[in-house]
């Protein structure tokens, strides 16, 4: 009708075009900066870690738990080394948005309030914790969804209950 | 001269027993109007479910939850369709002496402000989104024992919303010429604007596979801004016809050209010297009033204005509220009417 839709149906056309054009599911999604393919060209991952017991024990030497035996095994996935960064929750929500680091990790549930500013993964658990129902999630840079969906789907393939979390 | 009662259609036939107030449908217009009404009543089933698949698959998606709030708002032109409708065939009352056929204005009105409503809201967070350069994180979905990207999921939702407006719009499009019915026109009008939607949500969701954050916003900027158009111009209309502007063809491009015609036939009847007339679109009908001079001052017959006024009403089905009053001049007050050529 008017000379914007003719543009419009042009861009969208364009887009879709592109989008058929690169169905190469290796990288699709692909991270708008790149986080993804920064962690395996330089053969490290950033993590943060606020602690929760049973989900992130810090001590001497590097955080263990439930969540960080997940963070290595992704790395282990990856074929990368794990950079720990210990922080409290606010503090790695912050880093996240910086891009300081790529994932933090600290028994944080679907409800938390962070959800605007970084991206969460879908729950890979559900526990029982004083009469609710929990569901566990991890935090990604918002946004960067090939590193996101790599890691929804390498959880996919992790036991759901029998780890070290009451 | 006001026209009295006549229950038989304009060719004197008998009608399709369809009417608009005390205004009987031809036959093809009281088609249309069963058709028009079928569409509709589709088109809200249709739309409540693309409400609940949206709504199922918007997750935390910002961009999705202003796509559930614009398929909701646009159950409301259907909805003032029918209303309409349904108000506008009613008789007229005692109360009520012009009929109810201004029901149409309204729904022409609500119509055009749910339309306007749906362009600012996607303006509005399109633009916040751009300025706050929010990355949409899309992650996976877990389906049947399978792990895939949710865009996928959104694309499909967005595939089975688009399809819907992009065919009932363009099978109401005939019917609201026919019907002469804007609250028609402006629905088919937003439905084109959602399939447009559809296909500018798809292309961002692939946009943002890519790793180009900014295509969700900036396709729903660009898609918001054609509807925002859209609305204002309807807006403007439908209030415009509300203040009696002269009746306007049923997409408001053009005055209509019987506003012309009407004043033509006159001139040509022997007795006439000249004519002026207000045409005013009731909704569906006009009422038109024609201030007649006749030839030399001699006051015409009640035959002959009769006639005249039969005249008229046999132009088409849309006259329909026909006054013609003898004057000695013109009144002044009504402007004539620009010349030259009318209607593309």
């Amino acid at each position: 009708m008017s000379e914007i839709r003719r543009v419009l149906i042009l861009v969208a056309a364009t887009l879709l075009l592109a989008g058929c054009g690169s169905m190469v599911p290796t990288d699709f999604p692909a991270d708008p900066d790149g986080t993804l393919d920064r962690v395996r060209d330089g053969g490290v991952l950033r993590v943060g870690a606020s602690p929760r017991p049973g989900w992130v024990e810090v001590g001497d030497g590097p955080p263990a738990g439930r969540e960080a035996e997940l963070v290595t095994g992704f790395a282990d996935h990856l074929a990368v080394e794990v950079e720990w960064t210990v922080a409290g929750e606010e503090e790695l929500v912050r880093l996240l948005e910086d891009g300081k680091i790529d994932l933090a990790v600290g028994g944080f549930t679907d409800t938390n309030a962070w959800v605007d500013k970084v991206g969460l993964t879908r729950a890979y658990t559900e526990v029982e914790a004083a009469g609710t129902t929990e569901a566990h999630v991890m935090m990604v840079p918002m946004g960067e969804n090939a590193l996101q969906v790599e890691l929804e789907r390498w959880l996919d393939t992790q036991p759901t209950d029998g780890g070290g979390a009451s | 001269m006001s026209r009295t009662e006549d229950r038989m259609g304009p060719d004197g036939a008998g009608g399709s027993g369809h009417w608009f107030g005390h205004a009987e449908l031809p036959p093809p217009q009281a088609e249309s109007l069963r058709r028009a009404k079928r569409l509709e009543v589709i088109t809200l089933i249709y739309m409540v479910t693309c409400v609940a698949v949206v709504f199922a698959t918007a997750g935390s998606s910002q961009a999705m939850k202003t796509a559930w709030v614009e398929d909701s708002l646009a159950l409301v032109p259907p909805l003032a369709f029918l209303v309409a409708v349904r108000l506008g065939r009613r008789r007229p009352t005692a109360d009520h002496p012009y009929g109810f056929h201004r029901a149409t204005g309204i729904g022409h009105l609500t119509a055009a402000i749910a339309l306007l409503a749906v362009g600012l809201l996607l303006a509005v967070d399109s633009t916040m989104g751009l300025v706050r350069a929010e990355h949409p994180p899309i992650g996976t979905v877990r389906l049947l024992g399978h792990t895939f990207w949710a865009g996928w999921l959104m694309v499909a939702a967005m595939v089975y919303t688009g399809i819907g407006p992009f065919i009932l719009g363009r099978m109401k499009l005939p019917l609201a010429e026919q019907l002469h019915d804007k609250v028609l026109y402006a629905d088919a009008d937003m439905q084109k604007a959602d399939w447009m939607t559809a296909a500018g949500t798809i292309a961002g969701v692939l946009g943002i596979g890519l790793g180009l954050w900014w295509a969700d916003s900036g396709a729903a900027l660009l898609i918001s801004l054609s509807i925002v158009r859209d609305g204002w111009t309807n807006l403007h209309y439908a209030t415009t016809a509300l203040m009696d502007e002269r009746a306007r063809t049923y997409d408001d491009e053009h005055p209509h050209p019987l506003t012309r015609r009407v004043d033509e036939v006159l001139a040509d009847l022997p007795w006439v010297d000249d004519s002026r007339s207000r045409v005013r679109d009731q909704g569906h009908v006009f009422h038109v009033e024609s201030f007649v001079r006749p030839a030399s001052g001699r006051t015409p017959t009640l035959d002959q204005l009769e006639a005249a006024a039969d005249l008229l009403r046999e132009l088409d089905w849309k006259v329909h509220d026909v006054v013609v009053v003898p004057v000695r001049d013109l009144p002044e007050t009504i402007p004539a009417p620009e010349e030259g050529p009318e209607h593309g």
